[in-house]
């Protein structure tokens, strides 16, 4: 059986914690050029500095912000392991979905939960994030990002649909298949 | 249908789970804020948890193929926080229901709710098991079932479901304190026939209140502190002061042993009791009254 732990293992190598002013959150190493996508509130200024999963540490800077939607692309000049992003579109109730980020400053920590419902904007989770998950992956049991983890409200964790994250990256045709 | 040896094919069978059970789950529209939920139990009765129906008139229902139709109001027992709904709709199939006799700590469960117009899941294990309970509010739950699943708001009158979709019971936050329990199928089916066939859930009483005190050979018994006008225990010939040793030859040492034999089967039904009464034995029969439904809300 491919259980939750395989399944993650190369998903947290995806996962990098971003460090800022007052505070930090997860990303999503996106692709193989070293680009990151994370929550606009994680990244405050211009600038971040980021820590790998192998502990690197390094700085990034902002390309792209869409403080509505809370998303935000950095650059690094870092060779990252990109994570293989599914399509939310498919999603369904019931399914079941893990969350890689670093709660309370606990590096790649996963959790277990299943898609509470779908439609509108947000994949609601049920699933127990914390402070630090924003900007870190949610992804199917198949270990393709589905969301991006941003808020938790009335225990239920929200995340932006991978579908709308490619939109903003600008690459949803090429990272479809 | 045999669960399957992967994650993935996991996750997909409980997406079916979902859609097996979220066919019977309705959103019910009955108090200001976002709805609760509610279970299609038999056609036309929907069942849903009495403390998240705020009003008892302009009542709706969304049903899973998003129509809102009206419901009428057709009961409820505060015993065990359940209240029925008559709905016109024979589009619904009603719920099924799991074989409780299999039932283990540990199972997969889901709760099911409809807050709004689509099904919401969470997911978790049956955490504990265990035999019949009377709720602080007065009913008999005929089994204890704790699922450590999380009830979010708006999910008091949905479902729990097993792996396959087939309904365990109703989930209610509003019996325990902190977390949530689910009312077994076994008792909404037998309160469901209650209401509609009686208006209410039969009760018994005796007309009396009740205190522990040790007798002086070491046994404990109730003493009668108040005893209603009239009533049952009146009528019998028992007095304040007596003391309640056992009903029917078995022994008395609080209030839910009397209330063992207080079923709504036992209503007119006469008991034998046990007394002390200045320190002689006494033997008297009690025939259990019923007691009357509380007003409505």
């Amino acid at each position: 059986m491919r259980g939750i732990a395989e399944i993650a293992e190369p998903l947290r190598r995806s996962t990098v914690q971003i460090l800022n002013r007052g505070g930090g959150g997860s990303g999503i190493a996106w692709d193989a050029e070293g680009r990151i996508l994370t929550n606009s509130h994680v990244v405050r200024g211009d600038e971040a500095h980021v820590i790998d999963a192998n502990g690197q540490r390094f700085r990034a800077r902002v390309i792209r912000r869409d403080r509505e939607r809370d998303l935000a692309l950095l650059e690094t000049n870092r060779a990252l392991e990109p994570a293989p992003i599914g399509d939310s579109g498919l999603l369904r109730t019931g399914q079941i979905v893990i969350a890689i980020g670093n709660p309370m400053g606990v590096p790649g920590a996963v959790v277990f939960g299943m898609v509470h419902a779908t439609g509108g904007n947000w994949i609601q989770a049920d699933i127990r994030l914390a402070p630090g998950n924003s900007g870190g992956l949610l992804a199917d049991a198949e270990g393709r990002v589905v969301g991006v983890n941003t808020m938790i409200y009335r225990g239920l964790g929200l995340a932006i649909p991978s579908n709308d994250a490619a939109a903003f990256v600008g690459y949803r045709e090429a990272r479809a298949a | 249908m045999a669960i399957s040896n992967s994650l993935a094919e996991l996750s997909r069978d409980l997406s079916q789970a979902v859609e097996i059970g979220g066919a019977a789950v309705v959103a019910v529209h009955g108090r200001p804020d976002i709805p609760s939920s509610g279970i299609l139990w038999r056609e036309g009765v929907v069942v849903t948890t009495d403390h998240t129906l705020k009003r008892h008139e302009d009542i709706t229902v969304t049903l899973p193929n998003h129509n809102t139709i009206s419901a009428k109001f057709a009961g409820r027992d505060t015993g065990t926080d359940i209240a029925i709904l008559r709905i016109d709709d024979q589009t619904t199939p009603a719920a099924k229901l799991t074989d409780e006799a299999s039932l283990k700590a540990g199972n997969i469960v889901l709760a099911l709710g409809r807050p709004g117009d689509n099904v919401s899941a969470s997911f978790g294990v049956i955490s504990a098991l265990n035999s019949a309970w009377r709720t602080w509010r007065g009913g008999q739950i005929d089994r204890f079932i704790r699922p450590d699943v999380s009830i979010y708001y708006g999910f008091s009158g949905g479902a729990l479901v097993d792996v396959e979709g087939l309904v365990i019971g109703l989930n209610t936050s509003g019996l325990t304190r902190g977390y949530g329990v689910t009312v077994p199928a076994s008792t909404v089916s037998r309160i469901v026939g209650d209401l509609l066939t009686q208006g209410h859930v039969r009760r018994g009483y005796f007309g009396v209140g009740l205190h522990p005190v040790e007798l002086p050979d070491g046994s404990t018994g109730l003493i009668i502190l108040s005893l209603e006008p009239n009533g049952p225990a009146a009528k019998a010939g028992v007095f304040l002061g007596d003391v309640l040793v056992s009903l029917d030859g078995k022994p008395v040492h609080d209030t839910d042993d009397v209330q063992a034999h207080l079923a709504g089967d036992r209503i007119g039904k006469p008991v034998t009791a046990q007394l002390v009464r200045g320190g002689a034995p006494l033997t008297l029969d009690i025939v259990p009254g019923e007691r009357r439904p509380e007003g409505g809300r």
